[in-house]
């Protein structure tokens, strides 16, 4: 008897990212993407077509298929509280685009109804697959760098406009998309929580109603400090959309990793001047590769629904403290 | 016009630079050299063919120096810019101005008092690259500038005594090192309203500092510094200024113009790399010619002990948050005068 195929439903096409989770699921022989649903008919038409599966408007509908196992929610931050709510309800595993959520209520109730539903819930934190993080993971474990005094990193990036720059689906601007990643990866490294957050926040970049910019300052329980820029600061000339660094200063040392420095510089006069063309290992791969054998092992999903909250909260604190002026104490 | 008559107080690793600028400057004497080790003293004096004090009244008395270069640790500025000023001369003095404000203030007045000039040596400010930097921000090309980042450091630095362990004498990376940046940011954006900041002070300083400032300027701009004196070994400066048209990025790594890898000799390690990116004139020799230049002219500086006062501040404040946790906010109101 041959194995079924992992269905898969993809709900909203909203965060571009869920194209390049398909790409990947397209590729993958024992998946299948079995339904699109996509409150915007045209863009979800145009995914199915690129895809394959059916597609529908209503998100419900999807959920209602037998042969779908796991979701992938990629809608509007505001949105994926009910449609992780909602899935978990029917049964089907799920990832999650980051932010997990807007706010700590709805994420805690996806945590609450994915395990009250026995469904996976995997935040889509694909940072911690990049190889370079991962060859950065295995260098502090080994101990290399002795004990970790302090991190530093950015994930620059532009303004993606949109719904990213509607507050009331966005939940904020750069330190809500560009906060949670590396929070993530700084929580992975240190092995511990953030114990306080101070930020300055501000719009200077774009005539916007959210954010664009920002600098945070991170206490962790253990001791360590560190640092993060979440800006939208790169200019339309940029060579690429943005950045995602670390500086890992400890005892024994120092690493640097720039996920994104495995790239040609290539100057075109037919495409757009001076670009980076980025051949290192694709994140999203291992992302996707890792969600689909957590859904058909059944193990614990390698970035949790809890994760997703830690990182939501420093993003939440930053704006906190930002507001009053103050550090903003979490723990 | 006549050569002015330079003498340099500290042997160490300033006291070098200096005195390299000043012999390749047509218009100045180096007419000594003074430390208190007397063979640092000779070592220095023999290499430039100078003549070597250990004493200050001696040496003023001997050599009637018209400029002091003070090149002593930070803790030790005010006492011999107080004795240079009351003997007349005029003063060159190393950043950061002073280990405290107070002392920094003292320094001014005294040099005022005694009708000399005062300059304290910024160089980052004639580093070509700064300079570029600057003229770039004040040419409006980056339109409205938004977040600034600035690095700067490497290894922990080794001096006579260990001072620069000792926070009470060197007040760490924050306040040796970082100022370059803290000065340079004000320069581009003005005067600094509100400081956060984390170090390893108070964690466990050994000879492994590292800091995060966070800087909020009165116009708005954000700047996050990062100082270091916790890297194995080198030295490295970096540099992004992002504006609402355009961005600027400068590393020193990557500015290297020439890089060598040399074959084991006899007197050498093998696979040493060596970055160099030289320059005709130091920037070190570049601000001491400018300041020369104002002392013979009696133009204003392009950087004055005021603006190192200031600097001074941001990085007191930056301390301040350090140990308290809560952010500095600076007053416009802290000029020198204000006691």
């Amino acid at each position: 008897m041959t194995k079924q195929p992992l269905g898969i439903g993809i709900l909203s096409f909203a965060h571009m990212h869920a194209y390049a989770y398909a790409d990947v699921l397209k590729q993958l022989p024992n998946v299948r993407i079995q339904a699109v649903a996509d409150t915007d008919e045209e863009r979800g038409r145009k995914a199915q077509a690129q895809y394959g599966g059916d597609f529908c408007v209503d998100y419900q509908r999807l959920l209602q298929r037998e042969d779908i196992d796991a979701v992938i929610v990629c809608s509007e931050n505001a949105r994926h509280a009910e449609m992780v709510l909602a899935a978990a309800e029917a049964g089907k595993h799920v990832l999650c685009e980051k932010p997990i959520a807007t706010t700590v209520n709805d994420a805690q109730r996806m945590i609450d109804a994915c395990e009250q539903h026995q469904v996976t819930l995997q935040i889509a934190f694909p940072v911690r697959f990049s190889t370079p993080l991962c060859r950065l993971k295995q260098t502090v474990e080994e101990g290399r760098l002795g004990r970790i005094v302090a991190i530093r990193g950015t994930n620059h990036g532009q303004n993606p406009g949109g719904w990213f720059v509607d507050p009331v689906l966005s939940g904020g601007g750069a330190v809500m998309d560009h906060t949670v990643h590396v929070v993530d990866i700084m929580r992975w490294l240190s092995e511990s929580e953030v114990r306080e957050v101070y930020a300055e926040v501000d719009t200077r970049f774009y005539d916007i109603e959210t954010d664009d910019c920002g600098l945070l300052m991170l206490e962790f329980e253990n001791g360590v400090f560190a640092s993060h820029d979440p800006s939208w600061s790169r200019p339309r000339a940029y060579p690429t959309w943005g950045d995602v660094t670390l500086e890992v200063i400890g005892t024994g040392g120092v690493t640097q990793v720039d996920a994104l420095a495995q790239h040609l510089d290539v100057y075109s006069d037919r495409d757009g001047g001076y670009q980076h063309a980025f051949f290192g290992d694709s994140m999203d791969a291992a992302l996707i590769l890792d969600f689909v054998d957590c859904v058909q092992t059944g193990r614990m999903p390698s970035i949790s629904g809890v994760d997703g909250l830690r990182a939501l909260e420093v993003a939440l604190a930053a704006y906190e403290s930002a507001q009053s002026g103050r550090p903003v104490r979490l723990r | 016009m006549s050569s002015l008559k330079v003498a340099i107080i500290g042997a160490g690793t300033m006291g070098w630079v200096h005195s390299d600028g000043y012999r390749n400057m047509a218009d100045v004497d180096l007419v000594g050299i003074l430390d208190i080790r007397a063979d640092a003293a000779r070592r220095l004096a023999a290499s430039k063919d100078t003549a070597a004090f250990t004493d200050m009244d001696e040496l003023i008395r001997e050599a009637r120096p018209d400029i002091i270069d003070v090149c002593v640790p930070t803790y030790l500025h005010r006492q011999v810019v107080e004795a240079a000023a009351s003997a007349g001369c005029h003063v060159i003095c190393e950043k950061p101005i002073a280990r405290t404000l107070e002392d920094a203030r003292a320094m001014i007045r005294a040099c005022r008092a005694a009708g000399v000039q005062l300059y304290i040596a910024h160089v980052v400010r004639f580093f070509p690259e700064y300079r570029r930097a600057h003229d770039w921000v004040a040419s409006g090309a980056a339109g409205r500038v938004g977040v600034v980042r600035a690095m700067r450091g490497g290894a922990f630095p080794t001096a006579w005594e260990d001072w620069y362990v000792n926070v009470a004498k060197s007040g760490t990376v924050i306040v040796d090192s970082m100022i370059h940046d803290f000065d340079f940011l004000r320069w581009c954006f003005g005067e600094v309203h509100r400081v956060f900041a984390k170090s390893q002070l108070g964690r466990d300083l050994m000879k492994l500092d590292h800091a995060f400032v966070s800087l909020r300027f009165r116009n708005g701009v954000m700047a996050h510094v990062e100082g270091t004196w916790a890297y194995p070994k080198g030295f490295q400066t970096e540099l992004e200024i992002a504006g609402s048209q355009g961005l600027l990025e400068f590393r020193s790594g990557r500015a290297a113009a020439l890089s060598s890898q040399f074959r084991q000799t006899e007197h050498t390690a093998a696979g040493v790399e060596v970055p160099e990116s030289p320059l005709r004139i130091s920037p070190y020799q570049r601000e001491l010619e400018h300041f020369v230049q104002c002392i013979q002219s009696g133009e204003k500086p392009l950087v004055t002990a005021e603006d190192a006062l200031k600097a001074l501040e941001i990085s007191l404040a930056a301390l301040t948050s350090v140990q308290t946790g809560a952010p500095v906010v600076l007053h416009e109101t802290a000029g020198y005068d204000q006691e």
